[in-house]
């Protein structure tokens, strides 16, 4: 029976800071629309999206079993990993998650951690352990295919809410309706943040157990991995309201309650489906793409293809970017435990240094602001005669 | 070996389940408005985000919502059967999400 070390230890609380992030990120993906909307009090946004991750990180184990039995190759002596590489392919990813955070570069928290894996086990144990079937199958092609399937259903479902509430022009036509509708949607996205993303950790801790000896080749993760995940991803999620909040009256992207209520269900149907074949792609991604797609269901919209590109850029880079400060953190793990030290130490070292830098920049444009955003101002919209003005925004200072 | 089965099948899914939810639920603003009982969001307080309506311009559009349905030519009965098709739509809109995920659960199905 191998031994409990504490290098496991110290991978299992590094993932679980992971998912905390994860959440304290992405809660402004599903709820930063009811809010800005109107739909929700903020509070209360914040609470059931953090009860909805909690709930849906018990949905299923698809995603989790991607991670941690597909796609790090099996070996003679068990899995062709060690906690030492794990624990190397997080620190890149929580290190280049950090740094794309602050510079307002769009990434993906799951790209990332992937990225780090496979840096870290192709420096470890060579570029055979990695099994680049899984990794194109469930992971790249996903990445590729999915918000591109999510803009295109936002597109059509925008059109259809806007066709079906058509009416003459002077009469209401009821569209503030589909704010109470923004209720129940973006509920439906954090309950699909919960299914995907919770599930990513689940994978690398189980991945992790798996490598150390305590479970076998190809199980599942068991309870205490799925519980201490969920709340993980729930803290984080509340955690992670209160700065979105505060951050909301800088601007937002102008989004129509039909049309952010079209883009909500593109982006739950796409990812709670994609979780349940097992495919861990990257939430942010998938509602960029809604957010995109819904932008183009309206009349008069035109795409920025500067700003789409910039997101694209951040999108593609991640991968590899993630997997050379994974490989590199790996390179010093196989020092020994002078190696881990290192790692820590410099993985410390540099988010202080950043949190430090976050802070005397604090307010600038691009850290405020989240990655739907981006999308959405990605799009385009002219201004139709029947509303000449825009809605009057009011500043808020906090 | 790439499935590419499982792309078909999740495009297919996704468009189907959004066109659906949404198109039930605008079917049921859109019988809530020919009922004559256009929903209005009311200004909301103070959220800490942005102010949606002014109450000025609340009033205004509750204005033309009463007007509106003073002007219905639908006789009462028409309404009524409006209203109670508008609601079904919501109510068949909870359910389609509620079999949504119990389709995906596998917990649900052992």
């Amino acid at each position: 029976m191998p031994e409990f070390g504490l290098i496991i230890v110290l991978v299992i609380a590094l993932a679980l800071i992971f998912d905390f992030t994860n959440g304290f990120h992405d809660t402004a993906n599903a709820m930063a629309t009811p809010i800005a909307t109107g739909a929700m009090k903020p509070r209360v946004a914040v609470g059931v999206a953090a009860i909805l991750n909690l709930v849906g990180a018990f949905l299923s184990t698809e995603v989790a079993r991607t991670v941690s039995g597909g796609i790090i190759k099996e070996g003679d002596g068990g899995i062709l990993i060690t906690p030492e590489l794990i624990f190397a392919g997080l620190i890149g990813a929580i290190v280049w998650n950090l740094v794309t955070w602050l510079v307002g570069l769009p990434s993906s928290s799951s790209h990332a951690l992937f990225g780090g894996l496979i840096g870290a086990t192709v420096i470890g144990v060579g570029t055979q352990a990695v099994d680049y079937n899984v990794v194109a199958a469930k992971v790249i092609l996903p990445a590729l295919i999915a918000p591109l399937i999510a803009g295109i259903v936002a597109l059509v479902a925008t059109r259809l809410a806007y066709l079906i509430t058509r009416r003459d022009v002077g009469k209401p036509d009821g569209r503030g309706g589909f704010r109470y509708a923004q209720i129940f949607s973006s509920s439906l996205v954090a309950l699909a943040h919960g299914t995907n993303d919770a599930q990513k950790t689940m994978g690398v801790i189980t991945l992790t157990l798996i490598a150390g000896g305590f479970q076998a080749v190809g199980s599942g993760p068991t309870f205490w991995v799925i519980a201490a995940c969920a709340l993980a991803i729930a803290i984080g999620t509340y955690t992670g309201g209160w700065r979105i909040i505060r951050t909301m009256g800088t601007g937002l992207t102008e989004i129509k309650p039909a049309q952010g209520f079209a883009a909500e269900t593109s982006t739950a149907a796409t990812i709670l489906a994609s979780s349940h074949l097992g495919f861990a792609l990257s939430t942010t991604q998938v509602a960029s793409g809604s957010v995109i797609g819904s932008g183009l269901g309206r009349r008069g919209s035109t795409i920025r293809w500067g700003m789409a590109g910039r997101i694209a850029l951040g999108w593609v880079m991640t991968l590899p970017a993630s997997a050379i400060m994974g490989a590199f953190a790996a390179g010093l793990a196989l020092l020994g435990p002078v190696g881990i030290v290192l790692d820590m130490v410099i993985g410390t070292i540099v988010i202080m240094a950043l949190f430090r830098w976050s802070r005397r920049n604090r307010v600038t444009h691009h850290t405020l602001l989240n990655d739907i955003d981006d999308a959405g101002r990605v799009v385009n919209i002219q201004k139709t005669p029947r509303r000449p003005s825009r809605p009057s925004r009011k500043r808020v200072s906090l | 070996m790439i499935d590419w089965r499982a792309f078909v099948i999740v495009s297919v899914a996704s468009l189907f389940s959004s066109a659906l939810l949404v198109s039930l639920y605008s079917l049921g603003l859109r019988l809530l408005t020919t009922a004559g009982r256009i929903p209005l969001v009311d200004p909301l307080e103070f959220t800490g985000a942005i102010t949606v309506l002014t109450p000025k311009k609340a009033a205004k559009q509750l204005k033309r919502a009463r007007k509106a349905a003073a002007a219905n030519p639908l006789t009462p009965g028409v309404k009524r059967l409006a209203l109670c098709a508008g609601y079904a739509c919501f109510v068949l809109c909870g359910i389609a999400v509620l079999y949504g995920i119990y389709l995906i659960v596998p917990a649900l199905h052992r």
